[in-house]
């Protein structure tokens, strides 16, 4: 006696997971600042002027080596901020829908 | 005596033809199910192929942006390595001594832009900013 043919099933599942993007959050707003360079040549006329601006002659002093760390520390910052938006913008377009996928 | 061994073999005629019907509808039934598991496994390997060809085309779009990604993040050290540059090859405390006026507008300049910039790269809308954007200005901020 012949065994009967088994039976195949198949079942087709696709599961896509749905990752909502949210909102970025909204941009800095930086308040600007005044810098003064200060050497002998015009310290007096710095004294004059910065009082006569500002009421007072107190004001905080930076040396120039870390005026350029300051900076470095700023372009440190800059290069998180830019390679950290990066990035979202990466999993942004990964998880989009294709038919939302940019056309290039 | 004769007539039971003709009635004998007409009988065992008759089963054998009933088993050979049997047999033979036993046999279609079990082509039928060959058939649709031809036709099921046909479907399962179209679903396979397409499945395979999705995989493709997403490794290959995934490959693309950590491709983009990679030089986005490299772009971004562009800042970085200019500003590095200018202060390595401006002696700055000279300069301020020399032209205190000239530098501290530079600075200025340079960090007002800075700001700007700031502001630029975390707009929510805004893409992120080009590298080419980095100041060369000797009082880079």
């Amino acid at each position: 006696m012949l065994r009967p043919e088994p039976q195949i099933q198949v079942v087709t599942n696709t599961v896509k997971t749905t990752v909502p993007i949210v909102a970025h959050p909204k941009q800095v707003q930086l308040n600007d600042v005044k810098i003064y360079v200060v050497s002998k040549e015009n310290y007096d006329e710095f004294v004059k002027d910065f009082e006569a601006k500002n009421g007072s002659d107190a004001y905080i002093a930076i040396s120039v080596k870390d005026y350029e760390n300051l900076s470095l520390n700023f372009a440190e910052l800059r290069r998180y901020i830019e390679q950290q938006k990066q990035i979202i913008v990466y999993y942004e377009n990964a998880v989009k829908p294709e038919e939302e996928q940019p056309s290039d | 005596m004769f007539s039971s061994i003709r009635i004998a073999l007409i009988l065992v005629v008759l089963a054998g033809a009933g088993g050979a019907f049997m047999y033979v509808k036993n046999l279609q039934a079990n082509l039928e199910t060959a058939r649709a598991n031809v036709a099921k496994m046909e479907v399962a390997l179209a679903t396979s192929e397409q499945s395979l060809a999705l995989e493709r085309s997403e490794t290959k779009r995934l490959g693309e942006l950590n491709t983009q990604l990679s030089s986005d993040l490299q772009r971004a050290e562009q800042y970085g390595d200019e500003l590095r540059a200018t202060l390595n090859k401006h002696n700055l405390t000279h300069l301020a001594n020399k032209k205190p006026g000239l530098i501290q507008q530079r600075m200025q300049d340079a960090t007002n832009k800075l700001w700007d910039d700031l502001e630029s790269i975390t707009a929510p809308n805004n893409g992120v900013l080009d590298a080419q954007t980095g100041t060369t200005d000797t009082s880079s901020n």
